[in-house]
């Protein structure tokens, strides 16, 4: 919220300094956004007297100046013809910036030099209402000025903005008026009430309008007074600059008085021209479905019967709390005006504001919340200005509708139920001086307090709340730090192993990758994904950042691929990426329930030395690690390759999958290059991984080691040759790996030749040859049947 | 006899002393001592000799054999050790090339910075807790005490699947999960993925928070501070000084930012912190009394202090990464900087 410097000191008296100012907010709970010095739109502009002007040689309507800026005489060129010896104008020097962002160079003109340039009221942006003088075509000639003044302070652009950020429990302080209230608490000074006394005539205002409240609910206040007579003008200066010092334009009076007490007070109001009032009445209620209502944006607005509407007898006037109507509003002919002071719901006005896609500066104050109180404040400060500036005759007495009795809130407690809660000792008299200075009226009995709190300070419930004003008042840097412990804390061996599967493929020499949980509706086509796949039985938000953004991804895969083929893209040629992330599956949709949201760690690799069995070392290593023993069985899954795409099963269950991306999957991404990726179900490995596996005994004695070179039918998976080895032998053999793999030339077709090699070794003793060529005969004659021979 | 010995003696060293190669050697030793050697002849030659005369010429073959023997021995090892330092010299190579890349790989940023605060916090005797990312607005709102009518339970924050199913906005949810179902002591922390509906050089959609909870008899701000300022200092370094600002959340009152001093101009004023020497860190205060009774937690008997902090933030900060979207964009050039 914008605060101007001046407008907060008619409430209270600041003698600090604007950065002090904003250190003691700070302290007190409110950050300060920025500090927005309005005399930075103006720099190096200085009053200059002219003490000579003689027309220039080479042209007719530039004449050259010499002008006394205090601390030199410089030389200006200028084409205005307004300006004689003696006159004071504003000179904007080299390097001059000037509110349009605009900066002056000095030159030459035609010729001549010219050290800054003259400036018109319009430059500097003022209006004859502003500054006078400023509305003519030509230089502005100043008043009250002397040489080498900074045309800020002439002009009065010397106005300071503190723009100080809110919290949400705190809709008192959306105001001039509310922020002052604090100020006054912080710096111990005394809070003056703005004027609120105004004359008024001998009428009822109850002969003017009459209201009615249909929805209690949606509108638990509504105020509404009545000006005859009213004159239409320029509002005041003070109002004017005011009001663009918050950044809101200033139109005539009867527009800017609304929003000037909005934003002093924090109370929203609304003028409706009595005229354009059918019925003189006022009808709050729920709109029927299908009522339209132009607006003052001149767009029209279809409402339902759950936006509230401020009704005459016929039609809605205004979308409550949001915007007025184009036709009852103030007109050139308005004579009469009500106006209107309410307390609109909060959650009512957000959803109509959100339906419609309206926001005004009325309909986001409401948003934050209003209390009971502002209501009148509002409405007599409007009235107190009808009155100061005479823009018309204020009737007598409010229309006041309203059911709830608010009161103040009363709390009796303990003083030391504050400091139990601080953890240190503030000493009572202390707290009462605080919770007084912030209008929170307290007195003791004893170490008993009572408290009454104004209605405006609907956020203080409690006495936490009550803690809250004492501490944050009192100063928080007598917080001393407590350190103990007392539960055990730590990691559950599930949480550690996940950490350990992340560690395992740092090893691996892979980065860790964090991608988006949502990803594109187009993922599932680009993966070729087959169209009635589970995986694409997603969950999609219904109100995502983009539709880029929108579906909660069931794989890691498609997040996988496109960060490798994002790094492709930036040069990276190769690579070996890994996230631990979880994947998110409906149990039906539309969503009854919450989804079951289950972990996945994916890998990808990529670069010239990457291949499949370079993913595979990968995954061998981590489920080694883990001590659970898998298979590898061929796999079809729509994004890899056929051939080269193997899903991991332990005991028969299939818990993850690895491959090479299919080249059509690839080509989607605009990867020219193979690309491996897996995908593992990281919640098995951490439940089932083995963190302690059993004590294997070393053998102190000599082991065995032979090759065999067998000759298999060219389709047999090495994995089956290997188990058909390891079931023909007895536990003598230690380890077994095939080492080599040829096909081709002298092999014959349909086979391959696999070379193996195997280590024996027994445990408590050193092994004898007959023994080894036993084994092997035993695996010889097992192989036979399956057609696998000893390569001659 | 004599003159023998001494031409095979001079004949052999002549030889010896002029061969380069072990080969050479080998055949030397054949010609002389091996079966048909010219010294085993000799030796074969003493049958040929008296009783009285052998043992004498004898003696002379085997010094003759002996010398021939220990020259031969000799030159062997020098030999060896020539050829030896002769094959180490061609194997010299260039030490300071670099062939091979045996590349250590690296966990992501954000996971370090949450590595580091969860350590630290175990270290305090906290356990680490993790619930849904979709949830209920029961359990982001409702059981943390923000009212119906908060604008922070707009369509504008938070991504919604359903009117009542959701992207958590906060970490939070799994302190209300835990406290429903567990009596306290509680000490808890619960790092996570959250979402809200932002994208900026601050801000992303998708980011992650690591909340902490803490529930006993008797906990008071000082507790807080106590426990934030071992946290800011294990993170940010020992000299680090911690403040407290007033703020506002709806889950805690009093409600509190933690600030520490900035690291980058210990305090004297610098871009990184503004200008103002301090850095905002996390938010936190005590629990709002309406929260620990909406989780069945008897306020009157039970106080807490729970904290949140923005785990991206954290990151930033520390590893002087300037923009949000760095983090999600994963580019190997970046992640190689964190191993």
């Amino acid at each position: 919220m914008k605060v101007p410097y001046s407008w907060l000191k008619e409430f209270v008296d600041i003698d600090i300094t604007v950065d002090e100012l904003a250190d003691k907010l700070v302290s007190c709970g409110f950050e300060i956004e920025g500090v927005i010095r309005m005399s930075d739109s103006i720099k190096n502009v200085v009053v200059g007297k002219i003490l000579s002007v003689e027309k220039h040689a080479q042209s007719d309507h530039l004449s050259i100046c010499k002008v006394d800026i205090g601390t030199e005489t410089v030389q200006v060129v200028t084409g205005a013809s307004n300006v004689k010896t003696g006159d004071l104008v504003p000179v904007a020097l080299d390097g001059a910036v000037l509110p349009d962002g605009k900066t002056i160079k000095a030159g030459e003109l035609r010729g001549v030099l010219s050290q800054g340039m003259m400036c018109s009221g319009a430059e500097l942006n003022l209006t004859e209402d502003d500054y006078e003088g400023a509305g003519v075509y030509g230089i502005l000639i100043l008043k009250d000025a002397k040489a080498g003044d900074d045309i800020n302070n002439v002009i009065g652009n010397d106005e300071v903005v503190l723009d100080v950020a809110i919290t949400a429990n705190r809709p008192d302080c959306n105001s001039i008026l509310g922020i002052a209230r604090e100020v006054a608490a912080v710096t111990g000074k005394e809070l003056r009430l703005p004027e609120m006394s105004y004359k008024v005539n001998s009428e009822n205002v109850s002969s003017y309008v009459a209201v009615e409240n249909k929805a209690f609910d949606l509108c638990p206040r509504y105020m509404a007074a009545a000006v005859k007579n009213v004159k239409q003008v320029v509002s005041p200066k003070i109002i004017r600059d005011r009001l663009k010092a918050v950044g809101v334009r200033p139109i005539n009076n009867l527009v800017d008085v609304t929003n000037y007490v909005l934003f002093e007070i924090g109370q929203p109001m609304h003028a409706f021209d009595l005229n354009n009032l059918e019925g003189r009445k006022i009808i709050v209620r729920r709109a029927n479905e299908g009522e339209k209502i132009t607006a003052l944006d001149g767009k029209e607005y279809t409402l339902s019967n759950k936006d509230l509407a401020i009704c005459d007898s016929e039609k809605p006037v205004a979308i409550a709390g949001v915007m007025g109507g184009e036709y009852s509003s103030i007109c050139e002919n308005t004579s009469t005006v009500i106006l209107e002071s309410a307390r609109f719901a909060r959650d009512s006005v957000r959803h109509t504001s959100r339906r419609l896609n309206l926001k005004s500066d009325s309909s986001q104050r409401f948003e934050k919340g209003i209390d009971y109180i502002s209501q009148e404040t509002g409405m007599k400060r409007a009235l107190a200005l009808f009155d100061k500036y005479g823009w018309g005759e204020v009737v007598s007495c409010f229309v006041d509708v309203i059911k709830e009795n608010y009161a103040d809130k009363v709390f009796t407690y303990n003083y030391n139920e504050i400091n139990t809660i601080v953890g240190k000792e503030i000493p009572k008299q202390a707290i009462i001086d605080i919770l007084n200075s912030l209008t929170l009226e307290t007195t003791a009995e004893g170490d008993m307090l009572t408290t009454h709190v104004p209605n405006y300070r609907e956020d203080i419930v409690g006495i936490n709340d009550l803690t809250e004003e004492v501490i944050r008042m009192y100063g928080y840097d007598i917080v001393e730090p407590n350190v103990y412990s007392k539960t055990k804390g730590g990691m559950t061996p599930a949480q550690s192993r996940m950490e350990k599967l992340k560690d395992i493929l740092v090893g691996k020499g892979a980065f860790e990758i964090v991608s988006y949980s949502f990803i594109s509706p187009k993922a599932f086509d680009m993966m070729k994904i087959a169209a009635d796949s589970n995986l694409r039985k997603a969950i999609c938000l219904v109100n995502p950042l983009g539709v880029d953004f929108s579906v909660m991804r069931t794989t890691l895969s498609y997040s996988m691929v496109k960060t490798i083929a994002y790094n492709l893209t930036r040069g990276n040629k190769e690579g070996r990426l890994f996230e631990l992330a979880k994947i998110y599956i409906p149990k039906s949709l539309p969503l009854t329930e919450l989804p079951v949201e289950k972990y996945r760690v994916s890998v990808g690799i990529f670069g010239e030395k990457e291949d499949y069995y370079t993913l595979k070392a990968i995954t061998d290593d981590i489920y080694a690690v883990f001590g659970i023993n898998i298979a590898y069985e061929r796999t079809k899954i729509d994004y890899l390759h056929p051939g080269r795409s193997a899903c991991i099963l332990s005991d028969g269950v299939e818990i993850g999958y690895l491959g090479e991306v299919h080249p059509d999957v690839a080509k989607e991404f605009d990867i020219d290059k193979r690309l491996y990726i897996a995908e593992l179900d990281a919640e098995f490995i951490a439940e089932n991984g083995v963190d302690i596996k059993p004590f294997k005994v070393i053998s102190r004695y000599q082991g065995m080691e032979r090759d065999l070179a067998l000759i298999a039918p060219i389709d047999m998976p090495a994995a089956e040759i290997l188990n058909k080895i390891q079931g023909a032998c007895s536990d003598i053999l230690d380890n077994l790996e095939i080492f080599d793999v040829y096909t081709g030339g002298q092999v014959g077709k349909g086979k391959k030749s696999v070379a193996v090699k195997l280590s024996f070794q027994h445990v408590s003793r050193t092994l004898t040859d007959s023994e080894v060529n036993a084994e092997i005969e035993n695996i010889l004659n097992t192989l036979k049947a399956y057609d696998v021979y000893l390569r001659q | 006899m004599l003159e023998k010995i001494e031409s095979i003696m001079s004949a052999a060293k002549g030889k010896i002393s002029a061969v380069r190669e072990l080969a050479q050697l080998n055949d030397l030793k054949v010609k002389y001592l091996g079966k048909n050697g010219e010294i085993t002849a000799l030796l074969k030659s003493l049958k040929d000799y008296s009783a009285e005369e052998r043992p004498l010429v004898g003696k002379y073959i085997n010094e003759l054999r002996q010398k021939v023997e220990n020259l031969i021995l000799e030159t062997e090892t020098e030999l060896s050790r020539i050829e030896k330092e002769r094959k180490l010299a061609e194997e010299e190579i260039d030490i300071t090339l670099s062939k091979r890349f045996l590349a250590q790989g690296g966990l992501h940023p954000i996971t370090k910075a949450k590595n580091e605060l969860v350590k630290a916090f175990i270290g305090l005797g906290y356990e680490v807790k993790e619930g849904p990312e979709i949830e209920t607005g029961f359990y982001n709102f409702t059981q943390l005490n923000v009212p119906f009518d908060h604008p922070a339970r707009d369509a504008q924050d938070t991504f919604y699947i359903t009117d009542d199913i959701l992207l958590r906005t906060q970490t939070s949810t799994v302190q209300a999960r835990v406290m429903e179902v567990s009596t306290p002591p509680i000490r808890m922390v619960c790092p996570g993925k959250v979402y809200r509906s932002d994208d900026d050089a601050t801000h992303s959609p998708m980011f992650h928070q690591m909340e902490g909870l803490v529930v006993d008899k008797g906990i008071t701000i000082c507790d807080l501070k106590g426990s934030l300022d071992e946290i800011a200092k294990s993170f940010f370094g020992e000299d680090t000084k911690t403040r407290l600002r007033p703020s506002y959340f709806p889950f805690t009152e009093p409600s509190v930012e933690l600030d520490v001093s900035c690291f980058n101009c210990h305090g004297a004023g610098c871009r990184l912190c503004k200008g103002t020497g301090w850095i905002e860190v996390l938010g936190a205060g005590i629990v709002n009394p309406a929260v620990l009774k909406a989780s069945g937690i008897d306020p009157e008997v039970y106080s807490g202090f729970a904290f949140g902090v923005g785990l991206e933030r954290c990151a930033m900060l520390k590893y002087g990464i300037p923009d949000m979207r760095i983090l999600f964009e994963n580019d190997i050039r970046v992640l190689r900087q964190y191993r």
